[in-house]
């Protein structure tokens, strides 16, 4: 067995992909795997994958054009789970995209499919949820910040959303476990940015003074809810006790 | 009646959000609408929660009255004349404000704006008239907006609310005209019925027109809902699912939104609910809702004069098939769409995943599960390539055993709230406790 590691990111993955094919060794002699995850193996041959924007370029592109613009989407959204495996599902799954004449996507029986279809359900749905659940308040220098920590690296995935929202403001969503931000400028474009120092933390946290509108909500939060409906359960099941923790109203 | 002029904001919000809570329609969805530079906001088809409340319900709207004070005086209703509570009314800038600031900070997806009937129906809804046009106007606001048509305001001031409006509901309140006339004696079902047409006549017409209007707006574009209490009045389950069809097919209703019943007044006309507002019930008719709306089902299958309620132990859709047992077993890799979407534990995701997978392969019971489908409960009414599951008579009383038997602990969660009892090995009914004084007296006596 061959193990091929790669960065834990959409180009480090399909670089990979690229070069785990390339090496004619076998679909079934050949694995993938993230830099600095698990345990090594006996009886296995590590090889560094070098990453390159040509090789990128032609497994988008070969995805794109033999299984769709959806597969690719898909691929995308996996890149960004918090699974140690997804490098290794995405190649399992690309053995079958790239040799199907059917749309794959929809073969959930193949188990391949089944798992990348999983992971992207996740991370989708987690996206979701955090574009429902994040709250921003202004800093007094009138920058709108948010603060997350999303499970996995949702973040990219809630900024075109934002940005169609509320394009006339400068915002930052700032995800707290992994140091990493979406800037936005008002009027203009958004941006990933990553931080290494905490001066991003101390900026962001603590600096707000709208305590006002911040109270109203609590109040109205409260007023709404009928008291002989009471049903904390079904309030769990709705809004996990986990995406309370930056909830303005919890 | 106590007005107070003024009062800080806080005190309004907390005051009208009050008011509204009753009103059920909490829902952001049924249109998509982009972004605009220099605008603030944009709607999502599918809609969006915010939060959730401590009654579970999710909270999407920034829910509001305008004011509650009110000229009628209707049975049920927390803010009618004759109650001595806090009256007050929130200004057209107060709404803007609260819109705009919590819109900005994520805490909500729009505005819901209803309001008691002040003065006449006119006066107030030029109220939320001038209310939306600052908001739309000044504030450019995009969100989502869910306004309520007020029954007798004129034609013309609803018809300019609809193009600033996403959603507009007029409520039914009660299923029949004679539940009205004796709760809500001021309200007629006819006031009601006719903003409700104008509202679906305004939306067929703007479907026809070739050229868009000047103002670039459409007209209701969510198109419209309407809300009914259950369990204050005596109508039957049938009776309501049909009153729900008829506006589904006559109104073009985009949904009917249910609302169990809760006494907040303590009025002689008012049912006594020793157990709470009947959840259940409230449950029941809203998987109806469902199955009328997205299964195919027609409301005559569902219930029958005869029979008009809801099974209690069963929900609606294990209910239809058990008593149609001829139609199953459904072979899963060959029925059309349709039956496959009338199985008990297949909704209208996995039926689709189901028609797009078959396409490559057979489909097998584990893959099912894969595409989400509940199988403990589907498995009595599906085969895959000819074969079942395990093997099951297509006998009622036996599915009906089974199924009650995972159903029943899910019903008793709903109507019991969160009270679990420890099973004991003693709670068997086989077992007869031991003879006490009294048995032991009657043997004595000779008493059987």
């Amino acid at each position: 067995m061959t193990i091929f590691v790669c960065r834990d990111t959409m180009a480090g993955i399909l670089c990979g992909v690229y070069d785990a094919w390339m090496s004619r060794l076998g679909h079934g002699n050949v694995a993938l795997e993230l830099e600095d995850q698990g345990n090594m193996q006996m009886f296995c041959q590590y090889r560094q994958v070098e990453e390159t924007e040509e090789k990128t370029e032609k497994v988008i592109r070969a995805v794109r054009e033999k299984a769709g613009q959806e597969a690719c989407e898909m691929i995308f959204r996996v890149s960004l789970s918090r699974e140690e495996g997804k490098a290794d599902r995405i190649y399992r799954f690309l053995v079958y995209a790239l040799n199907s004449r059917r749309k794959i996507t929809d073969m959930l029986q193949i188990p391949a499919v089944y798992e990348v279809f999983r992971i992207d359900r996740n991370v989708g749905n987690e996206a979701h949820q955090f574009i429902q659940f994040s709250r921003f308040s202004r800093t007094r220098e009138g920058i709108l910040v948010c603060t997350v920590r999303p499970k996995n690296d949702v973040i990219i995935l809630m900024a075109p959303h934002f940005a169609d929202r509320v394009p006339g403001e400068h915002w930052i969503i700032y995800d707290e476990g992994r140091n990493k931000a979406v800037v936005h400028k008002a009027d203009e474009g958004w941006i990933v940015v990553w931080t290494d120092t905490d001066q991003w933390k101390e900026n962001l946290t603590g600096s707000t003074d709208q305590k006002e509108f911040e109270e109203l909500w609590k109040v109205f939060h409260r007023a709404v809810a009928i008291t002989e409906r009471t049903n904390y359960v079904c309030q769990r099941g709705h809004l996990p006790l986990w995406y309370r923790s930056h909830m303005t109203e919890f | 009646m106590l007005i107070q002029e003024q009062m800080e904001l806080q005190r309004k919000l907390e005051i009208l959000s009050d008011a509204a809570k009753y009103d059920v329609s909490c829902t952001s969805s049924g249109v998509e609408r982009k972004g605009k530079k220099g605008m603030l906001g944009n709607a999502v088809s599918a809609g969006l929660c915010h939060s959730f409340a401590a009654d579970g319900r999710c909270i999407s709207l920034l829910k509001i009255l305008f004011t509650n004070q009110c000229i009628y005086d209707c049975r049920y209703c927390v803010n009618r004349r004759s109650n001595d509570v806090v009256r007050t009314a929130f200004t057209p800038d107060e709404v803007c404000t609260l819109t705009m600031e919590f819109y900005r900070r994520n805490y909500i997806e729009g505005l819901f704006l209803s309001s008691g009937i002040l003065k006449s129906p006119d006066y107030t809804m030029d109220l939320i008239f001038q209310t939306l046009r600052k908001l739309r106007g000044e504030c450019r606001f995009n969100g989502y907006i869910h306004v309520k048509a007020i029954p007798g305001a004129d034609p013309v001031l609803i018809e300019q609310v609809g193009l600033l409006a996403d959603r507009m509901s007029v409520n039914l309140e009660l299923p029949t005209a004679q539940g009205l006339k004796s709760l809500a004696p001021s309200k007629s079902r006819s006031r009601i019925l006719a903003p409700m047409r104008q509202i679906q006549k305004g939306i067929r017409l703007q479907r026809t027109e070739i050229v868009p209007r000047a103002t670039g707006r459409r007209f209701v574009p969510a198109g419209q809902s309407t809300q009914m209490i259950v369990g204050a009045t005596p109508e039957s389950d049938y009776q309501m699912i049909k009153v729900a069809e008829a506006l589904y097919r006559n109104y073009d209703l985009k949904r009917v939104f249910y609302s169990a019943f809760v006494r907040v007044n303590d009025d002689s006309s008012l049912p006594v609910l020793p157990g709470g507002p009947p959840l259940l019930r409230e449950h029941r008719l809203y998987q109806a809702d469902w199955l009328l709306r997205f299964y195919g089902f027609q409301a005559d299958e569902l219930l029958t004069e005869e029979q008009p309620h809801f099974n209690v132990l069963l929900d609606p859709k294990c209910d239809w098939a058990l008593r149609h047992l001829e139609a199953f077993p459904v072979e899963i890799n060959r029925a059309d769409y349709s039956a496959i979407l009338r199985v008990p534990g297949i909704g209208v995701k996995s039926a689709k995943r189901i028609v797009a997978a078959r396409r490559g392969t057979a489909l097998d019971f584990p893959d099912l599960k894969k595409m989400g489908v509940v199988l403990k409960r589907a498995f009595y009414f599906i085969t895959c390539s000819g074969r079942m599951m395990a093997p099951v008579r297509i006998d009622q009383d036996y599915i009906t055993r089974e199924l009650v038997g995972e159903e029943k602990r899910r019903t008793w969660d709903i109507s019991h709230g969160d009270t679990y009892r420890q099973l004991s090995m003693f709670d068997d009914g086989r077992l007869s406790p031991a003879p006490g004084s009294e048995d032991v007296r009657g043997a004595v006596l000779g008493q059987l």
